[in-house]
């Protein structure tokens, strides 16, 4: 029963409520009840079954650790391959390398100096006039 | 310059066996290092060639030496040796280390060796004497005294003080090689150590031998006793001590000319703890380079880096140490001239 305000002359604007929101009572709750959007999402969970529900709580909280334990894993694994191939395998390959770029360097300058025959290393010295003596 | 060199190759030189906790060197002070005369399997089977089939087997010490030179030696700080032969007979060596971890010191070493010449590039009496600039002194006299019988004297002085006197004798029959040597005896107080060593080779490829250790304090003595077998291969070498301070065992492969890798595995009873290393020695004489790297199971990874500096007769060592576990790294470099 909607209560009836008796309406005086003189008590000026009574605030009445429009009729719509009379029928329709639920949104009255909604402004009530204060509740967030993530909060009414989780309620929707509960209409499944426990067992369902505990068994994927289980599961996203050990893929959650075990993602976790990965990226430590991973991080400090990177960290101890970085340094030990520096430690173990650098020095010798910038040396190899270095010895290599030597290499190519001499028989370059062989090959200018005694012609393209005697790029190779066991060249044929006795064909060519003998070399300037800047080497 | 030849046969001073040759006696001054570095390799360590004390047999210090681990089981007796005995003669404990101080920080900072190495024995000096005098190289082997015979290196085990390489010159004495050549020796023996015409000969009864079994060499001799070499001393007992070097069993693992083989496999432990392929591992680089941690060092730190800056170092800077300067030696010079002053004659064939005579070389005299000035260090200059500045360290980040202890004292930077000085220390002077003269090496003389002797006239009596065995074989071509060993030659006796070898006296090696170094000295630091807090006047700490090591010394060893090396001395072939019969044909078989060669003997050793080594002390080392904490300025003043003696902290190590050993002597040892060691005989090398046809096959086998027996040392006895005395440690740190003292006949006032009635303490010292006495060590004998046997190795035996039973096939031209293995031997067998074995260690006693006697200590004697006032008041306590005991006995430690290990055996060893090593085998020799083709390319490799694998040798094997078992005794009452634990095991350990050795496994030295030559890959090929430049590829040199030694594995090595030691327990020990008195610390309750094994562990593994992994070490490998790469050559490139083209380069003038070797390169040894290590990696343990203490998570300790190391290389050591030598580079021969053509033309001037420079040598730049470089090292890196570094224990993942603790997070610690440590490095150092020398130049040696001369």
């Amino acid at each position: 029963m909607a209560t009836i305000q008796e309406l005086s002359p003189d008590s000026g604007r009574v605030e009445t409520r429009p009729p719509e929101d009379e029928i329709e009572g639920d949104e009255e709750e909604d402004e009530e009840l204060d509740e967030t959007l993530l909060e009414r999402l989780w309620g929707l969970t509960e209409m499944f079954p426990e067992s369902l529900r505990s068994a994927a709580e289980v599961s996203a909280q050990s893929s959650l650790s075990v993602a976790k334990k990965l990226y430590s894993f991973s991080r400090s694994a990177l960290w101890v391959g970085t340094t030990s191939f520096m430690i173990l395998v650098l020095p010798v390959v910038f040396e190899t390398e270095r010895l290599q770029l030597e290499q190519q360097q001499l028989q370059q300058q062989r090959q200018i100096l005694l012609g393209p025959n005697a790029g190779m290393s066991g060249g044929m010295p006795g064909m060519m006039p003998p070399a300037p003596g800047k080497l | 310059m030849g046969s001073v060199l040759a006696a001054s190759a570095p390799s360590p030189a004390a047999p210090g066996p681990g089981g007796a906790g005995l003669v404990s060197v101080p920080p900072g002070f190495t024995m000096p290092s005098v190289s082997p005369v015979s290196e085990p399997g390489s010159s004495s089977p050549g020796r023996q060639e015409s000969e009864p089939p079994l060499p001799n087997p070499g001393g007992f010490e070097e069993c693992h030496r083989k496999c432990k030179e392929v591992f680089p030696v941690q060092m730190e700080g800056v170092r800077l040796t300067v030696s010079k032969a002053l004659s064939n007979h005579f070389q005299v060596s000035h260090t200059v280390l500045l360290s980040t971890l202890g004292d930077s010191s000085y220390r002077f070493g003269a090496t003389y060796v002797g006239t009596k010449q065995t074989g071509p590039a060993e030659a006796f009496p070898v006296m090696v004497g170094d000295m630091d600039n807090t006047g700490s002194l090591n010394a060893q006299i090396i001395h072939q005294i019969t044909d078989r019988v060669r003997s050793k004297f080594a002390f080392q002085t904490q300025q003043q003080k003696f902290v190590n006197w050993q002597g040892d004798a060691e005989f090398k029959g046809e096959d086998f090689t027996a040392t006895v040597t005395f440690g740190n005896p003292d006949v006032l107080v009635g303490s010292g150590i006495v060590i004998a060593h046997y190795l035996q080779s039973i096939t031209p490829s293995l031997a067998l031998g074995g260690e006693l250790v006697y200590h004697r304090r006032p008041g306590e003595e005991g006995t430690v006793m290990s055996l060893a077998g090593r085998y020799t291969g083709s390319n490799f070498i694998a040798t094997l001590t078992l005794g009452g301070a634990g095991a350990h065992g050795s496994y030295y492969h030559k890959a090929n000319d430049q590829l040199q890798v030694g594995v090595e595995f030691e327990a020990s009873t008195r610390t309750q703890d094994t562990s593994v290393s992994f070490g490998y020695q790469l050559d490139v004489p083209k380069a003038d380079l070797v390169f040894k790297g290590s990696l343990d199971s203490n998570w300790v990874v190391g290389a050591t880096l030598e580079k021969k500096l053509q033309p001037l007769p420079l040598s730049l060592a470089l090292c890196a140490f570094l224990n993942q576990r603790k997070n610690k790294f440590q490095c150092g470099f020398g130049v040696t001239v001369g």
